[in-house]
């Protein structure tokens, strides 16, 4: 199944932190949590709610794959969740969309800037 | 305590989402021991609870894709549902309230003083529209769909593409100008253009080398036996494989002054050989050498910062948007693939979920047809859907067509829709590419029959946001003087760009195929479509609305 990333584009901030947490190595739901705290130096807080509705879509759409149980874990309860090749290309959809935004408002910054007499 | 009001939480969720999530929610909230952490989390789970009951309830018995699972040890699980039997006294409580809920609604329609239910039975005239699909009517909502918005940013041009000819056949949303005769013996099929990836291909969407075919007007001369298909492709309306997935986020690494100019080299052979117009392409050209020789370039000493210079230099000489030196990693293999079978499956599904972006077919007072749709869409998979919405919209006295949120799409549709404005085939546009030295021509089908609209009033709403084939569309029409485009000045993209591969690290995106309106011999691209009205795109149902009123009323 392939979609139409671009249609989905922009993403919001909880789809965009979770395929990056997910684009490192596979993650139960706690451990997204915690690397979405780490990745925006804990400024934005995922919850479980939004965490789990947001991977419910991802899950739908096929950008991230459910494992399932992983013996010896800690919690028999967590499971475990992967980035899939086309949440990948979402993902670096998503990444150049963004560096373009960034240049852009670096480009109008620096016009908007005052020259100097 | 709040373990036990959290688990409550949890049990009030969708069965669905329950089965699915609770019991690592649950194993979420155990791991957290600070108090207010547990705290937020329950404020959230209450938030979750208030989401998935009011805005997910296409989640809510979704067993089908959650109930299968992959163990670890590679053997698919199963859910099943023997343990979630519902108990009698539950059986019988849902059996009165539905009793209770069923008779109140009975009550509600018959004595009602507001008609809460409209209950719309789709109508198919026959008469009037023999082309109409049976049921396709249906289809149409006559509210705002909840679908995803086209990610109109990402459309940036008509890139021409064309579904390979294993596409399956769909069904001819008009008997008449779709036979499958006329589109084999008429239709064309513009090759899919390697490469044509540009700045998509940077965004790592993938590449659209979807095929169109479009029949050609009965009435049409034969020596433009061909014509275009497609205005491109774009969010809305692009089978689209993810070929880019598999791109890496490389670092930013730094290139020498050999690479420099291999690359300006590489540039300059490629704007001169495909550059729409060569005298703009000599000058760029020229504009390059001369900064790389006074050392303009030196500072930019990686890959990011020389292709934005390269970029700025480009578009100081042309002032085309389109142009544009892309950086990044193994950025397009050199022929894209065409898309397969599931692409293209993939693209339909998405269209039939979004009902082929018509959001609104509305008679609005004054019989005044309104029409909202935000792409246009492959004819040869929504036609169905845009015969149906012209079917309803065939005893207005006017026609209001609303493109301020279309990004564009495919010319088959542009021509399709623009058909039921004439009487008879109508010369659209002209596309000229400028590798292949070839005009091809865009026209109207053959006339529809019991179409009423070809002598209605028409106006064409407009926003900057409307983008290459919807451009097209106003552009047309208004030059034609076949409509009143009221708005604001569109985008202004009116080429077709192509992305060329350079290395493995740079990408040049030059356009090459430019749309020529055979009445102005020109386009908008650079200026948007003047509206002939000019208003705030928030205003510009009300005005048409008001113009459509006193023509109607000077009639």
């Amino acid at each position: 199944m392939k979609d139409d990333a671009s249609n989905f584009l922009p993403l919001a901030p909880a789809a965009l932190h979770i395929l990056l947490s997910l684009a490192a190595e596979d993650l139960h739901g706690y451990g997204i949590m915690q690397d979405v705290a780490r990745q925006s130096e804990g400024k934005y807080k995922l919850r479980s709610g939004t965490l789990y509705d947001n991977l419910q879509k991802l899950i739908q759409r096929r950008w991230v794959e459910e494992l399932g149980q992983r013996p010896g874990d800690d919690d028999p309860r967590r499971r475990y969740y992967r980035l899939s090749s086309l949440g990948r290309g979402v993902l670096a959809a998503e990444t150049a969309r963004l560096a373009t935004v960034v240049r852009e408002a670096r480009l109008r910054l620096q016009v908007a800037k005052p020259r100097r007499a | 305590m709040l373990r036990f009001l959290y688990q409550g939480l949890l049990r009030l969720h969708p069965p669905a989402f329950r089965m699915r999530f609770a019991e690592e929610m649950q194993s979420i909230f155990d791991q957290v021991t600070e108090r207010s952490a547990r705290v937020g989390l329950l404020a959230d789970g209450f938030l979750s609870l208030l989401r998935q009951w009011s805005m997910r309830p296409e989640f809510w018995h979704e067993f089908a894709s959650g109930g299968e699972h992959a163990a670890s040890d590679g053997i698919p699980s199963f859910y099943t549902l023997d343990p979630y039997r519902p108990r009698a006294a539950a059986v019988v409580h849902g059996l009165i309230l539905t009793m209770a809920v069923f008779c109140l609604t009975c009550f509600a329609i018959a004595y009602g003083w507001i008609h809460v239910l409209h209950v719309s039975i789709p109508e198919v005239q026959v008469e009037s529209s023999p082309s109409v699909v049976p049921g396709a009517a249906a289809a149409i909502p006559d509210e705002r769909e909840v679908a995803s918005r086209p990610g109109d940013r990402t459309q940036d041009d008509f890139s021409g593409s064309s579904r390979s000819s294993q596409a399956p056949q769909t069904q001819a949303p008009d008997p008449k100008p779709f036979t499958a005769a006329e589109q084999n013996a008429r239709g064309i099929s513009r090759p899919a253009p390697p490469g044509r990836a540009g700045r998509r291909a940077r965004r790592a969407s993938a590449f659209n080398t979807a095929q169109n075919t479009a029949s050609q007007p009965k009435g049409a001369p034969e020596s433009s036996s061909q014509q275009i298909a497609s205005l491109g492709s774009g969010p809305a309306g692009t089978p689209v494989q993810p070929a880019a997935s598999a791109l890496p986020l490389v670092p930013n690494t730094k290139i020498e002054a050999a690479e420099r100019h291999r690359v300006i080299e590489a540039a300059v052979a490629d704007l001169t050989r495909y550059y729409v117009d060569p005298d703009v392409a000599q000058k760029m050209a020229a504009a390059l050498r001369a900064h790389e020789k006074s050392g303009d370039d030196d500072a930019a000493t990686d890959g990011e910062a020389f292709a934005d210079l390269v970029t700025q230099q480009m578009q100081d000489v042309s002032h085309d948007k389109h142009l544009m030196m892309i950086y990044g990693a193994a950025i397009a293999p050199e022929s894209p693939q065409p898309p397969s079978a599931a692409d293209i499956a993939a693209y339909r599904k998405e269209m039939e979920r979004t009902n082929c972006r018509f959001e609104i077919v509305r008679v609005l007072p004054r019989n005044v047809g309104y029409l909202k749709f935000n792409a246009f869409p492959d004819a040869e998979i929504c036609g169905p859907q845009a015969v149906a919405a012209m079917a309803r919209l065939n005893d207005v006295n006017a026609i209001i067509f609303d493109l301020r949120d279309n990004p564009g799409g495919y010319a088959n549709m542009v021509a399709l829709i623009a058909t039921y404005l004439f009487d008879r085939p109508t010369h659209l546009n002209d596309f000229y590419d400028r590798d292949k030295n070839t005009t091809e021509q865009s026209w109207t089908l053959v006339p529809v029959p019991g179409n009423k609209l070809a002598d209605k009033p028409a106006f064409v709403l407009t926003s900057h946001l409307t983008f290459s084939a919807a451009e097209a569309f106003s552009y047309d029409l208004k030059m034609l003087k076949r409509a009143t485009l009221v708005g604001e000045t569109t985008s202004g993209r009116g080429h077709m760009a192509m992305g060329r591969r350079i290395d493995d690290h740079f990408m040049i995106r030059v356009p090459d195929i430019k749309v020529v309106n055979p009445i102005s011999k020109t386009n908008w691209d650079g200026t948007g479509a003047e509206p002939d009205v000019k208003v705030k795109a928030a205003d510009a149902l009300a005005t048409a609305e008001k113009l459509a009123e006193s023509k109607l009323r000077g009639k």
